[in-house]
């Protein structure tokens, strides 16, 4: 078939492996942030509705400051704030986090239109100009190699600072005395608890850096890759990222890679101008990759042991 | 008079979030720089015809207000058998799709059946695709352990691709050009309460504009279906335990696998019921409209707010119709954008969940219950998070 | 040797909870250098009163004095502070951390940057573990080290934070005779260095073997204050109960009769993906009572388990009279008359949410007379069933409409007993029947389960308790490591079936 061999093709090119990695960064970011929820013993499905809010703020801040980087800090405070929010849901009130989960999507689904509606009196809302963006950044030398230089040493800023907190969460989660006290609070926040380690803080913080780190993601996705804000522009990311954790079995390089391979899916779809086959058909590649990536997981994957139980200190 | 006591006490809670949710979407318009009380009143107007001040038509909203609750329940229907096996169903909005391109697909196709025979084919039809597509989810779920929020949110973005290549310049488009199928077939149709003649004057507008159709009845019956399955079923007893404990479930000698394949089955047959009523009843065939549909989610919202009974889960299917009503009206009214209803939404989940442990520990009365019973157990939707988080064993 | 010292002064220390008064003005003495036995039935308080202590739980008044001198405990942090380390019944340890991990939890040794220091945690952990002859390594992995090691780890978690006063909330449940026997060991040479113990028992041998002065609570009170060498089981037991007490069961001779189960070489994993049982062949009459005696996890549950039909055997072949029931699910055993009282009874026993009515018919929900051709409930003979049974058995609750979860563990464990007892069977397995039941029900259920066996029943009693195993069994298998090691007869002494638990004893060896 005519589709297969263009897609190979496409293989092929840099041009792609470029736009995979950009792709994988926008998902590895939410993807981080479960990753550190989920270790607490937070489950946190809102990635997706904290990404929409930090995309949403990130255009209206930039629109009004002119400055890519301001307008990403608030991005990332619009996204913990809705973290915040969830955290004290879950923790606090002991809710069920899944249903807390999908309130926060849906909440930031409605409160972005709505904010559209007060504000641009349901127009669209402004592009940004050119120099607002969050810039591309060409490092000398080293992107002039070929194919290596282009995939890796000339995107955008945000995705070195991924990477770079991706090596960090590692390092943190898995070396440091506060990973490790992070990890016990979601493996047995009892026995964290009687060793007279803080749950509750611990638990609060990790949820509030998930929704930085998405808040951040939002704001590479609409000044970074786009130039506006578009309802429910996210589509689905928050979800996907949440895939990639459980395939990457809740550690950061794991993770990484599972982005890697949702973000080739997305990638191709965006060059479906060279594909003879349906846009619509390619525009599901990266949910169908999902479900088989996840349903063909080797292994099972065990999520902390105390991930989604609200803990009630004292209680046997 | 106990049990009126006790009925009302069960309503507290839902009733408390509903205020809730009004009072801070309330201030959230304020603090926008708009009148809460312009939108509120419009949103009134909207869901029960009380209040319009745009010479909206109480009649028609009211009948609005029915035919969008009418899919509500029954997708809530799909959300809330699973809850009780501990199975988050996220995906009921790709399940109704599917059940909706069933039965536009069936209805033209096979055009030339007569009522007798087509209607029932469209109605099963889509209950067969609504199960398939959840099935998927539920077999994943069984075999891998694949978790089912994430899966089903798969297929319902999955849904939504199919639903475009179908319609926009695909197999099942109408010819001219509209992103649209071609219409169902008479044969395919479910009548509607009123004659839809535009001679018949009712309440002051002609019949055809009332679009209340006999899908509110199946409707009902399918939420009837669903309390009797799950309270007096073996199979209903069966989900139950394994939403409250898969070692008592296999204990009891339920094979945790088939049950979950077959409750997820059920559920989006459900779900695929909805989408069936709704292209029989209102639409009558694949539109645009379907492509911003939100009938799965809200029926998430729905499920909780009816604290998973089949009773609660038709009063807050009429809660939601209305709110969808009164939207409408809203945007047009008063200027604000109708998500603020899906803001709303959100408080309500937000304020319901916070307040479920404390639910969980009281027993609740189950609404609409017969007495003679046994004691209704609490909702699983609190214990869910365990069973959906690890993957499933079986021995047996 | 204890001094006069006290190094604990607990002084009307008063708790409730919801709906039942944990501890009511209790007043308690333990001297510096001694080992106190804290003892009652499940309810009595001792929990509660520790985890006071222990700065768990806040005391609604009274107050403890350490040392001679008032303190304030308002959490696990000020406890550990003044001194005071507990090990607790279900443990406190990260299965998938290393022991090290597990023991610096809360003081990690770390180098720059908050960097974790394995190597310091190793040497640390050598130096404790050579100090007071408990050998560990600090690499392994916790959650697959033996239940000893772990209570090992436990132990040396508590020391490595300078405890002097150490709680052991329930240590023994879950050892073997032998580890036991080294833990005394331990606990004497820690007293040797100083420390002071506050044991929690409910194993009154024990408690004899070991403590120096016994104080008895019973529901939330304390009743007695008894000095060990002075006393005996019948005295404390009597005290706990607050009436004489029967320890032994009267019973019949057995009249064993045809053969029932016979159970030929069979194999099976267990959930941790090992091979759980290794060939297990016996034979089960009508009319007799086989125990199973065993440390937990030699492979007694996954036996239940295969026999019951909640886990499918690898190999092997059972008989229930001329029928191959190998295969058979757990319907099909209990269509086949086998009844099964599981080990773990909030978790698979009952659905705790459901009624006392709901949690009757468990494993029978399609079944006549319960179901109407497989599908529906039939409500009128749920409710019939469950309103006779909970006289007959003894169910102490309001109605019959209560969810289980609020019943007492010794009520729970009899609307299982109930259930599984009045269908009839023709075998009855029962795992831990009594764990975690009090005195009075114990006593009702040993009754039932030899009535059972009287009335033509096959029983089989898996039981951690030798003495349980002892008093009903009328012969005894002892299970090691997956596989019947020897059939003993009920008087066998008691240190030769510790011996056979632990693997020695058998020919050859």
């Amino acid at each position: 078939m005519t589709a297969i061999n263009q897609i190979l093709h496409l293989l092929l090119t840099a041009n792609l492996w470029q736009a995979t990695l950009a792709a994988a960064i926008l998902l590895l970011l939410p993807a981080l942030g479960g990753v550190i929820s989920e270790r607490s013993g937070v489950v946190n499905i809102a990635m997706e509705g904290m990404m929409l809010v930090g995309a949403f703020f990130a255009v209206y801040a930039d629109l009004h400051l002119h400055n890519p980087w301001l307008a990403t800090l608030v991005a990332m405070i619009a996204g913990g704030l809705m973290a915040l929010v969830h955290a004290v849901v879950s923790i606090r009130f002991r809710a069920d986090q899944i249903v807390s989960g999908i309130a926060i999507n849906i909440f930031a689904a409605g409160l972005t239109v709505f904010l559209i509606g007060r504000l641009y009196g349901l127009q669209d809302v402004g592009h940004i100009g050119q120099s607002d963006a969050l810039p591309t950044i060409t490092v000398p030398g080293l992107s002039s190699i070929p194919f290596v230089g282009q995939v890796f040493f000339n995107q955008n800023v945000v995705v070195y600072v991924a990477l770079v907190v991706l090596v960090l969460m590692h390092v943190v989660l898995f070396r440091t005395k506060l990973g490790l006290r992070i990890r016990s609070v979601g493996e047995h926040p009892q026995a964290a608890d009687t060793a007279g380690i803080n749950v509750f803080t611990l638990r609060y913080g990790a949820v509030i850096t998930s929704g930085l780190l998405s808040g951040l993601a939002g704001a590479f996705l609409a000044i970074g890759v786009s130039n506006t804000f578009v309802p429910n522009m996210t589509d689905g990311r928050g979800y996907i990222a949440l895939a990639a954790m459980i395939f990457g079995k809740w550690t950061p390089f794991g993770a990484f890679i599972a982005c890697i391979i949702f973000g080739l899916g997305e990638a191709i779809y965006a060059n479906n101008s060279v594909i003879s086959a349906s846009p619509y058909l390619l525009s599901m590649l990266p949910y169908v990759l999902t479900l088989i990536v996840i349903a063909g997981l080797i292994g099972r994957s065990i999520p902390p042991a105390a991930d989604g139980l609200p803990y009630v200190p004292g209680s046997e | 008079m106990a049990t009126v006591r006790r009925f009302a006490s069960g309503l507290a809670m839902p009733v408390g979030s509903v205020v809730f949710a009004f009072v801070a979407g309330g201030v959230l318009v304020a603090v926008t720089g708009a009148n809460p009380l312009d939108a509120y009143q419009s949103l009134v107007c909207g869901g029960i015809g009380v209040g319009c001040t745009q010479g909206e038509n109480s009649a028609l909203q009211i009948s609005n207000s029915i035919v969008f609750a009418t899919p509500l329940i029954m997708a809530g229907v799909a959300v809330a058998l699973p809850f009780r096996a501990g199975l988050f169903n996220i995906g009921g909005e790709g399940q109704f799709i599917a059940g909706a391109i069933a039965c536009t697909v069936i209805g033209t196709k096979f055009a030339s059946w007569p009522a007798f025979l087509l209607l029932p084919a469209v109605l099963i039809g889509g209950m067969v695709a609504g199960a398939v597509w959840a099935g998927i989810a539920g077999v994943l779920k069984a075999t891998t352990g694949a978790h089912e929020v994430v899966t089903t949110i798969m297929l319902n973005y999955t849904a939504q691709w199919l639903l475009r290549f179908l319609i926009i310049g695909g197999p099942l488009q109408l010819q001219g050009g509209f992103s649209a199928s071609p219409p169902i077939a008479a044969g395919a149709r479910l009548p509607t309460f009123f004659p839809s003649s535009n001679s018949t004057i009712i309440f002051g507008l002609p019949a055809s504009v009332y679009r209340v159709h006999t899908g509110l009845i199946i409707a009902l019956v399918a939420a009837a279906v669903f309390a009797v399955l799950l309270w007096r079923g073996s199979l209903g007893y069966e989900i139950r335990a394994l939403g409250q404990s898969q070692k008592a479930a296999r204990y009891a000698g339920v094979s945790v696998r088939r049950t979950i394949i077959v409750t997820m089955l059920i559920a989006g047959a459900f779900a695929g019921l909805a989408g069936a009523v709704q292209i029989a009843g209102v639409d009558h065939g694949l539109t645009d409209k379907y492509f911003s549909d939100t009938t799965g989610f809200d029926a998430i919202a729905v499920a909780l707010l009816g604290l998973g009974s089949a009773v609660g889960i038709v009063l807050a299917s009429l809660l939601f119709g209305m709110l969808q009503s009164g939207g409408a009206v809203m945007q047009s009214d008063a200027g604000i954008s109708s998500s603020l209803v899906l803001v709303l939404q959100a408080l309500i989940l937000f304020s319901i969940a916070a307040n479920f442990l404390g639910a969980i520990v009281r027993v609740i009365p189950g609404l609409g219950r017969r007495p003679s019973a046994p004691a209704p157990t609490a909702p699983g939707a609190a214990l869910v998070t365990e069973a959906a988080a690890t993957p499933v064993e079986d021995h047996g | 040797m204890s001094d006069e010292r006290l190094a604990v002064e607990i002084r009307g220390i008063t708790k409730q909870f919801p709906g039942v008064l944990a501890n009511d003005h209790v007043d308690l003495d333990v001297r510096a250098g001694e080992i106190h036995a804290l003892v009652g039935e499940n309810g009595a308080g001792k929990s509660t009163l520790m985890n006071v202590l222990y700065g768990l739980v806040h005391a609604d008044s009274g107050e403890i004095l350490i040392n001679g001198k008032t303190a304030r405990i308002g959490g696990p942090r000020d406890a550990i502070a003044l001194g005071i380390g507990m090990v607790h019944q279900h443990f406190m340890l990260i299965p998938v951390f290393t022991v090290g991990e597990n023991i610096m939890l809360g003081r990690e040794p770390t180098t720059a940057g908050g960097i974790y220091d394995s190597a310091r945690a190793r040497r640390e952990i050598a130096d404790l573990t050579k100090r007071y002859g408990l050998a560990l390594n600090a690499d392994a992995r916790t959650g697959e080290l033996p239940v000893g090691l772990q209570q090992r780890v436990e132990i040396v978690k508590v020391l490595y934070r300078g405890a002097n006063i150490l709680i052991l909330d329930e240590p023994t449940g879950v050892l073997t005779p032998q580890e036991t026997t080294e833990l005394f060991v331990v606990l004497r040479d820690l007293v040797k260095a100083g420390k002071t113990i506050i044991f929690i028992s409910h194993k009154l041998k024990e408690v004899l073997e070991i403590s120096d002065r016994i104080t008895v609570m019973r529901r939330g009170k304390v009743v007695g204050h008894l000095i060990t060498k002075d006393t005996n089981e019948q005295e404390i037991a009597t005290a706990m109960v607050g009436r004489a007490v029967l320890l032994r069961v009267d019973k019949q001779p057995a009249k064993p009769k045809d053969v029932a189960f016979k159970v030929e070489n069979l194999t099976a994993m267990s959930d941790a993906g090992t091979q759980a049982l290794k060939g297990v062949s016996f034979e089960l009459r009508q009319g007799e009572i086989l125990g199973i005696a065993g440390v937990e996890g030699n492979g007694q549950s996954e036996l239940v388990e295969v026999l019951a039909g909640t886990r499918r055997a690898t190999g092997g072949k059972v008989w229930l009279g001329d029928k191959d029931v190998t295969a058979y699910d757990a319907r099909g055993e209990r269509a086949a008359g086998i009844a099964h009282i599981p080990e773990d009874r909030r978790g698979a026993g009952l659905v705790l949410n459901y009624s006392i009515a709901e949690n009757m018919i468990l494993g029978r929900q399609r079944d006549a007379p319960f179901a109407w051709r497989h599908v529906l409930l039939v409500i009128d003979a749920i409710r019939k069933w469950a309103t006779r049974l909970m006289k007959e058995f003894d169910v102490r609750a309001p109605n019959i409409d209560v969810p289980a979860r609020s019943l007492s563990g010794g009520n729970q464990q009899k609307i299982i007993v109930a259930r599984e007892m009045a269908s009839q069977p023709r075998v009855l397995l029962a795992a831990q029947p009594t764990r975690g039941v009090d005195i009075g029900a114990i006593e009702f259920i040993h009754r039932r389960i030899v009535a059972e066996r009287d009335a033509g029943a096959a029983v089989l009693l898996v039981s951690a308790e030798l003495d349980e195993v002892r008093s009903l069994s009328d012969r005894i298998a002892v299970f090691y490591e997956g596989q019947i090691v020897s059939i003993e007869p009920p008087e066998a002494p008691e240190d030769r079936l510790g011996l056979l638990m632990t693997g020695g004893g058998r020919s050859g060896h």
